[in-house]
């Protein structure tokens, strides 16, 4: 009962340390206004960008499409303004270099064969509109078709306006947005990577201050190694969700509807998808703070921290990369070997669950195989912390960790 | 039995015996001096009888129960002086009352009483970094008592500070001992042992190789050094002696046996030299010290 106490009263100091660590907030505010401002980009976006008033000159030399040109002028869809004209060449370059029009097309036979020239200032960089070449193609062909005197009905049929669907061979339906799903793994990646590193120097920073003798007195190595562990999850937790409410919240708010869903389709995040993410980043965080912890105990000096993460910083990196590479086959083999493997599972089997790929024995023995590797790690922390915390020199080395752990 | 009692008490790392059975008692209030150089194994001791390493073998006990944590109110100032640089100082405090199980209006209350004892009841609500070494020491110290504890282990309590402040933290001390505190003092200004211990265990390399009653051990040394004022220069009655000191008059000289000390006294008053002092001296903590762990 004293040890769970002693836990959350550890935690508590952690947390208030963290938040009221000027770094801390510096971090959070700077974070939430480049969340903020990166949802404006496209609007400010809209706002610096000049009105497309991109003129293009159609001239039909040998009437081809019968006056129907003058179609393109009222089509309020099209992203330039259409100007109709009979202008010969010359006029054509002279308001091409007065920057009247931006560029012309002249279409005329040449041995009765129609023949389209794009003339623009400088062909080095231009390429061909071919979306407009598309809409000439087009109308001309209904030029051509309406010569023939047949009827709207005829005329429908000739016209191919295809249904369009995709089919796929395999059972399992793989849904998500790819943008989603690498924004998710990142946020997953760097909530666990950069919360378990504060575990580490938080540990370092007791030790170096020589706070830790004191601290081992008042409470055993268990209570400080998981208090210090969960409160630093709960802040980096709280700081997630803070930053994924403000993230919806500014995408609700800034976004264009069309745009929005044209971007993210939120459709597959369920609250199903938001309670697995948490339970994964909570699991995954546990498993890497323990590690880090370790490292942090084992350092002397604080310059040290860096060089004694390193293996687990290379655990990290290639449990993320495990998991991202991975998914680009989401039905492989390998993919689900990554979300079973508990330096992978915390990054890969969210996105699973998102794309709807992961069974449920899947998610559970995932799950299962995060809790019991939390559980070994931790005892093997617990244990190595208690015997490196108090002393200093090099204790580094794979080695000496295990000399360490079976130290009374 | 009551108090505290280590009984063959040792510890070894990695196969290096660093404790050697060692055995001690403390039955009633007072202070304990654990001395020994630097290495001898004093931490360790201090350590597993604190229950933050564990022992290879022997006995620690408290009132007759193995110690625990849970049942032994430790405080513990020890010789790495630390603090949490960014945090406020009452802060702390009530941090690591509340993990000995203080509530916060009592750890509180008792912040403020000693804080005041101590003269920085206005660093309170500062961050430690603001604070000069001697008073990050002494909020140390108040670490250590915060809690009323029982037990309490002051490893080098004096070090670093200035004598206004060590003069406090005597005071103190002595309330503490009135107050039936057990303290165990580790520390390597021998004057201070003296002031304070009655009893004494001196290690060397992880072994006992003194201990007992302070004053009963001096007994057993017999008198080693005269120290003679006079207002005139005395060198030629001293040259069967060893000068270990001589200035102003004032002679410091070492003894081979007490006889020889009254045999000078008695030529020196024969010739009706003019005498302002002279004190046969019994050997001091710091001689014995030396003599047993210096070589």
């Amino acid at each position: 009962m004293n040890n769970i106490k002693d836990i959350f009263t550890v935690a508590k100091f952690t947390m208030r340390d963290m938040i009221n660590r000027k770094s801390f907030r510096i971090s959070t505010i700077i974070i939430l206004i480049l969340i903020i401002v990166g949802f404006n980009v496209p609007n400010l976006l809209q706002q610096f960008a000049s009105p497309n008033t991109d003129t293009i000159l159609f001239v039909d030399r040998d009437d081809i499409f019968a006056g129907n040109l003058n179609t393109l002028k009222t089509n309020s869809e099209l992203d330039y303004q259409a100007e109709i004209s009979y202008d010969d060449d010359e006029t054509i370059k002279q308001k091409i270099e007065n920057d009247e029009i931006n560029s012309a097309f002249v279409i005329e036979k040449t041995n009765s064969q129609p023949k389209i020239r794009y003339i623009v200032k400088n062909a080095a960089t231009v390429s061909a509109p071919q979306a407009i070449i598309d809409q000439l193609n087009s109308l001309y062909s209904t030029t051509q078709l309406s010569k023939l005197g047949l009827s709207e009905k005829q005329l429908a049929t000739l016209t191919p306006n295809f249904d369009f669907t995709i089919e796929q061979t395999e059972s399992e339906v793989i849904g998500g947005n790819i943008s989603v799903m690498m924004i998710l793994s990142c946020v997953l990646f760097f909530a666990i990577y950069f919360c378990a590193f504060q575990v580490s120097s938080s540990i370092t920073v007791e030790k170096t201050s020589k706070i830790i003798e004191t601290l081992v007195t008042s409470t055993n190595p268990r209570s400080i190694i998981l208090g210090k562990t969960i409160g630093i999850g709960l802040v980096g937790l709280g700081q997630m969700l803070l930053f994924v409410i403000v993230a919806i919240f500014s995408a609700c708010t800034f976004l264009d509807s069309e745009l929005l869903n044209a971007m993210l389709d939120l459709s597959n995040f369920t609250p199903y998808l938001a309670i697995i993410t948490i339970v994964y980043f909570i699991l995954g965080y546990f498993v890497y703070a323990l590690a880090y912890a370790v490292t942090g105990a084992t350092v002397s000096k604080p310059e040290d921290i860096q060089s004694a993460n390193t293996p687990v910083v290379i655990l990290t990196i290639v449990g993320f990369y495990l998991a991202y590479f991975t998914l680009m086959n989401p039905t492989g083999d390998l993919n689900i070997a990554a979300s079973l493997l508990p330096i992978s599972s915390p990054f890969c089997m969210p996105l699973r669950v998102m794309m709807g790929v992961a069974s449920v024995w899947e998610v559970r023995t995932s799950i299962i195989i995060l809790i019991v590797t939390c559980i070994v790690v931790a005892q093997i922390a617990i244990k190595i912390y208690s015997t490196a915390i108090l002393n200093y020199g090099n204790q580094r080395g794979i080695r000496n960790l295990f000399k360490m752990y079976k130290e009374k | 039995m009551s108090g505290l009692v280590l009984k063959d008490v040792s510890k070894s790392f990695a196969g290096k015996l660093v404790v050697d059975r060692i055995s001690f008692t403390l039955e009633k209030p007072g202070v304990y001096g654990l001395l020994g150089t630097n290495g001898a194994g004093k931490t360790t001791t201090i350590r597993m009888l604190l229950g933050i390493i564990t022992k290879d073998s022997g006995e620690i006990t408290w009132n007759g129960n193995p110690v625990d944590r849970k049942i032994v109110n430790f405080g513990y100032l020890p010789e790495e002086r630390g603090v949490y640089p960014k945090i406020k100082i009452i802060d702390q405090l009530l941090y690591f009352a509340e993990l000995k199980g203080i509530d916060k209006t009592s750890a509180l209350a008792s912040a403020q009483k000693w804080a005041k004892r101590l003269k920085v009841e206005e660093y309170l609500n500062l961050p430690a970094e603001k604070l000069s070494k001697g008073n990050q020491q002494k909020i140390q110290f108040l670490t250590a008592i915060i809690h009323n504890p029982d037990l309490v282990v002051l490893d080098e309590p004096f070090s670093g500070l200035d004598p206004v402040n060590t003069e406090i933290l005597k005071s103190i001390i002595i309330d503490l001992v009135r107050d039936g505190k057990y303290i165990i003092m580790s520390a390597h200004q021998m004057p201070t042992i003296e002031e304070f211990c009655s009893d004494i265990l001196i290690m060397s390399r992880g072994k006992t190789v003194l201990q007992g009653n302070l004053r009963e051990i001096k007994a057993h040394y017999p008198a080693n050094r005269v120290h003679i004022d006079t207002n005139q220069d005395i060198t030629k009655y001293l040259k069967n002696f060893e000068i270990e000191n001589a200035h102003d008059f004032k002679y410091i000289i070492k003894l081979k046996n007490e006889s020889s000390a009254h045999e000078l006294l008695q030529k020196l008053v024969a010739d009706k030299v003019n005498i302002e002092k002279f004190e046969i001296m019994k050997p001091t903590l710091n001689d014995i010290f030396i003599e047993k762990v210096g070589a």
